[in-house]
């Protein structure tokens, strides 16, 4: 069983991710997966402590505290320091992309992406943590993602 | 596991639902924040925050469209961040014209939304004329970046986690010569969004926020300590006695020297501007001093800055003021079909304001009184299970059991009418949520006609029932529209007559019993009732003998008939009844009227009343021939015994005379060719009245009054005439529910207004107290 | 006679060796003295007739309109309908709630709903048979093996819901 939290302020984003992630493709081989959205950052502040989480996933252009001040906390606590971290965000925003991988975070995806695209990337995240590898060094940058 | 291979279809039509309601929520909010925009340039005022809203908005949408597969909207989504990403940073100029530009987007979103859902083509065309047009609006990537904000004494990581957005303001801020705070707040993680939002409420006078930043500090889980950064033009002195609370405490961010603090040194070239990270060597205790210096010179801070600012022309920094190259002002280059006139049906005579959305947000409280309610008929069934266990072990005797069945008959109709009541109430929405779009609408069709409107709204507050406000959108739009194009004079002609060069519309609503009630009035050139009256004999379609009696009630009445125009002999007339049939048509499917006053050189006046909710309404039930039939007892003035001996007949028609005043009465039995089995010796008139129409219904007998359910007759059914639905009286008998209005209609036929309501009228010819206003015309 | 015999026998063997997935499921109804049958997948309920509710200057086919479940639904009186005498409600009377393929369901009334056939292809007949020119609401003819030459006249819903 998989435990994901989803940070992001769109509810039909979060519906999207939910979607892919309980499907069987994703959940079925780990024994499902479980899903918890946050709409803000405050938002996951208070899911944090019901981790531990197997990925948590979250958007940057978000009201009052933004997903960059959100991973540089995440990465500075005690339980979720060594979680893996996606950034789902605009393509565009390169600097912040640039930025959140700066603080800790081990991916991103440019939104659009297909729920192929979402599963993949989340899949690879998962493993590398589980095989306790270290955060991939060929972070790509923000302009030649998908 | 349990999901199965539809599990994933379900969940995606699911989130695709979703998307429908946020993604029409984020437009409506665009409108909402466009029209703020508009206000504040009309006042040379530029909220930051405003289009950073606006900015998030289109950029939440993009993310969403390209996620949800809808392809065009994602296009547009995309070069509209563009836009936007410049006006928020900076790079251009926010004006009237890319204003028009960006209210153009918010109804072409509206569009593309109905065509996602299949309802519609896409708007391809406009789309792309949109987009060759917001492409021009691009601006420049700024220059390097700009370093005064070294001369603040910040953490080096904390531009590790500013967007760019947000160190674009931080930028921003400094130069213009603001001076900045930290604010450390420490809230509960249970309650902290409505805190903030206090606190947002409370600092938004004196400054803007930069950013929001954890401080992680504190072990305590429950609670979260912010740090927040905070530009304001105000002294340390001031926000501290503003900003206040147990777990507040706001500083100064000091200075690194107090050379950078001088404002000649801060600006004169671009090679002092950038101090030197050498020159913050100064100690924290030289620090403090700076800043209890400065506390008591908060004024002359400011009118330094404020010098700075101006001598920063020709400095390559990165804020508005100091481009490299100015911002771009966009030529008067407004959307495509706004420049050509005859073409401007093209962008808001097809526009739809109609939301695709079919959702009702709730507030929770309304809800739990009704869970409320639910329980307590719970109670009421249990108390009635065992009142029947107790009636079958015949221990209780038929009079115990009926008392008992009174007082649970009681509390259950009590339960059933707050059940009734709170279903209702949360239907209920304010009418400000068409309002809002119909701002929208008024300054885009002002624009293209380059005519200044200033819209006056009251009662945005009233509530209605949803699904009404949703039909009342495209009406409201097309009348709207009507005043402008038609009402509103030209500025030189509004000057020649001594009008305010601004034309006002003033849109009001407000509740009158159970019916709300909406104006729209125009300070306009007003209609004239000569030539319509012209043109309605013209079009035969009332004889010149028969015009001289026509009141201007009746008279206005004539532009809602389809077709109708004045065209040949007015031409500030022409066209002004387009679409007018199709506004009174669609009104009068929710139970409304319309009703026009005008004078010329004054203005015109157009009401509409509709009931507040469709789906209960109060009826009179009715016997005729042994059948029952409900009449909406808002269309009931009173019923009165039938006295055969003042029946007379006028030209094929009978007329009753109630008290010395003639009313048109007619014989459902006869209208209806229905069969009677048994004479009946006596009979009732319902007098029923829509505005000033009245007649009276015959009718065997006046059963009584009821709330009820409308329940529409089937497609089968669609074609009879005079019934507006049906419902379940229990014991599963159905009464049909008249429709007065068609009725009425039907018997009255045009032409005949001789029976007009003898009540005397009020000065505009609106009101009359407890009457509804209405024109009606064949 | 033999050979109307040795086809039957043949028809009911044929049934039994198993080629029932291209049989269809008719619902037969009597009206006026008639066996007529629609296709069981267009009727979706049977029901006692509830009080109809007579709509005026409705067409001459609509008898009225009744509550199911709180829903209105028009009700078509097949006998005016096919122009047979028009007879009182009995204990027999039945109304079949039919989809009209329009999103609306419509009742038909009936006099007496008799029993489900499975016709197979061979068992149903074009409409021709009844000679020239049939209405477009009838469908073919049913001639059910084991009815012993009981025919039923098949109807197509569709030409009477479209035009009531």
């Amino acid at each position: 069983m998989r435990r994901v939290l989803v940070v992001e302020d769109s509810v039909s984003a979060r519906a999207f991710v939910r979607a892919v992630l309980e499907g069987p493709e994703f959940a079925g081989a780990a024994g499902g997966c479980e899903v918890l959205e946050a709409q803000s950052g405050f938002d996951a502040m208070r899911l944090l402590p019901r981790g531990p989480y197997d990925l948590i996933i979250t958007d940057i252009n978000m009201a009052d505290i933004n997903g960059l001040e959100l991973i540089r906390f995440i990465r500075r606590s005690a339980h979720h320091g060594r979680t893996p971290l996606l950034i789902i965000s605009s393509l565009r925003a390169e600097v912040d992309i640039e930025r959140g991988l700066s603080l800790g975070a081990n991916g991103f995806l440019g939104k659009p992406f297909t729920p192929e695209q979402l599963r993949v990337e989340c899949e690879r995240l998962i493993q590398e943590a589980i095989g306790g590898e270290a955060p991939p060094t060929d972070r790509q940058r923000p302009g030649g993602g998908p | 596991m349990a999901e199965g291979s539809g599990g994933r279809g379900e969940g995606t039509d699911k989130a695709r639902d979703e998307f429908f309601s946020e993604a029409q929520e984020l437009v409506d909010g665009l409108g909402r924040d466009l029209l703020a925009l508009d206000q504040g340039l009309k006042k040379n005022q530029f909220d930051p925050e405003l289009i950073n809203d606006v900015f998030r908005g289109v950029h939440t949408l993009k993310g969403l469209s390209g996620l949800f597969g809808a392809t065009r909207m994602s296009g547009l989504s995309h070069q509209l961040e563009d836009a936007l990403d410049d006006l928020r940073l900076g790079r251009v100029e926010l004006t009237g014209a890319v204003l028009d530009l960006l209210f153009q987007a918010v109804s072409l979103y509206t569009r593309l939304l109905v065509a996602e859902k299949g309802e519609t083509g896409e708007p391809a065309q406009e789309v792309e004329e949109l987009l060759v047009a917001l492409g021009q609006v691009s601006g420049q990537k700024p220059g390097g970046p700009n370093t005064t904000v070294a001369q603040y004494d910040l953490d080096p990581g904390l531009f590790g986690v500013l967007t760019e957005y947000e160190e674009h303001r931080l930028r921003t801020t400094i130069q213009q010569g603001l001076n900045l705070y930290r604010i450390r707040v420490r809230f509960s993680l249970t309650t902290i969004d409505s805190a903030l939002d206090e606190l947002k409420a409370t600092v938004r006078p004196h400054g803007e926020i930069i950013t929001y930043l954890p401080t992680g500090a504190g072990a305590d889980p429950e609670t979260i300590e912010l740090e927040i950064l905070m530009a304001s033009a105000g002294a340390l002195a001031l926000l501290r006695t503003v900003i206040v609370g147990a777990n507040v405490t706001v500083e100064d961010v000091p200075r690194r020297t107090s050379a950078s603090n001088r404002p000649s040194l801060l600006a004169p070239s671009p090679a002092e501007a950038r101090v030197p990270e050498e020159f913050g060597g100064a100690g924290p205790a030289g620090g403090g001093a700076r800043g209890g210096g400065r506390d008591g010179h908060g004024g002359e801070q400011r009118s330094a800055g404020g010098g700075s600012g101006g001598g920063h022309g020709g400095h390559a920094g990165g804020g508005a003021e100091s481009e490299p190259s100015p911002p771009r002002s966009i030529a008067a280059r407004p959307g495509p079909a706004a420049a050509r006139g005859p073409a401007r049906g093209s962008t808001t005579a097809d526009l739809s304001l109609r939301s695709i959305s079919q959702t009702v947000r709730v507030d929770i409280r309304k809800l739990d009184r009704l869970m409320t309610v639910v329980g307590e008929l719970a109670i009421v069934k249990t108390a009635i299970a065992r009142l029947t266990e107790r009636a079958r072990g015949r221990t209780t005797g038929p009079r115990e059991i009926a008392i008992e069945l009174q007082r649970l008959n009681r509390a259950f109709e009590r339960g059933l009418a707050q059940m009734q009541g709170g279903i209702l109430e949360v239907r209920m929405v304010p009418l400000g949520q068409a309002f809002d779009k119909l701002a929208r609408i008024v300054r885009q069709i002002s624009r293209e006609h380059g005519k200044e409107v200033h819209l006056v709204v009251t009662g945005a507050e009233t509530e209605i029932d949803k699904l009404i406000v949703e039909e009342l959108s495209d009406p409201l739009m097309h009348m709207i529209r009507n005043a402008i194009d038609h009402g509103i004079e030209a500025r030189e002609d509004r000057l020649r007559v001594g009008k305010p060069p601004v034309g006002t519309i003033a849109l009001n609503a407000f509740q009158k019993g159970n019916h709300v009630v909406l104006e729209i009035e125009d300070d306009g050139a007003g209609m004239d009732s000569k030539a319509i009256i012209a043109a309605a004999i013209r079009r035969g379609m009332v004889s010149e003998e028969e015009s001289r009696g026509l009141t201007p009630r009746e008279t206005f009445a004539f532009v809602f008939v389809p077709g109708f125009t004045t065209k040949a002999v007015a031409t500030d007339l022409s066209g002004r009844g387009v679409g007018l049939d199709v506004v009174k048509t669609n009104i009068a499917k929710l139970g409304g009227v319309v009703d026009i006053a005008s004078e010329v050189g004054i203005g015109t006046k157009m009401t509409i009343t509709l009931p507040i909710t469709l789906a209960i309404i109060n009826v009179l039930l009715v016997e005729i021939c042994s059948r029952l039939f409900a009449v909406p007892l808002a269309n009931v003035d009173e019923a009165i015994a039938l006295d055969e001996s003042q029946v007379r007949s006028i030209e094929s028609r009978e007329v009753l005379s109630v008290r010395g005043v003639s009313l048109p009465i007619c014989r459902l039995e006869r209208l209806f060719s229905l069969s009677r089995e048994r004479r009946s010796n006596r009979a009732f008139v319902v007098i029923a009245q829509v505005a000033d129409r009245r007649l009276g219904l015959v009718v065997d007998e006046l059963v009584g009054q009821q709330d009820i359910v409308i329940k529409p007759l089937g497609k089968s059914l669609e074609t009879v005439r005079g019934f507006s639905g049906a419902t379940e009286l229990g014991d599963q008998r159905v009464a049909l529910i008249f429709d007065v209005a068609g009725l009425i209609e039907e018997v009255l036929s045009p032409g005949e207004n001789r029976f007009l309501s003898p009540s005397p009228q009020t000065q505009d010819g609106f009101y009359d107290g407890r009457r509804k206003a209405e024109s009606r015309v064949g | 006679m033999a050979t109307s015999a040795k086809t039957r026998v043949e028809r009911r063997a044929a049934r039994r060796s198993g080629d029932a997935g291209r049989r269809t499921e008719y619902l037969a109804f009597g009206l006026a003295g008639e066996t007529f049958a629609v296709q069981i997948a267009h009727v979706a309920e049977i029901l006692k007739p509830p009080p109809v509710t007579e709509v005026p200057r409705a067409p001459r086919n609509v008898l009225g309109v009744i509550s199911v479940r709180g829903k209105l639904v028009t009700v078509l009186d097949l006998r005016r309908r096919f122009r047979l005498p028009e007879s009182a409600f009995d204990r027999r009377t039945r109304i079949l709630l039919a989809d009209a393929g329009t999103g609306e369901q419509i009742g038909l009334l009936v006099d007496e709903v008799m029993q489900v056939w499975r016709l197979a292809a061979d068992e149903i007949e074009p409409a021709h048979v009844l000679g020239g020119d049939q209405p477009a609401h009838i469908a073919g003819v049913g001639r059910p093996a084991e009815a012993g030459g009981d025919t039923l006249i098949l109807i197509d819903l569709r030409p009477i819901l479209g035009t009531t």
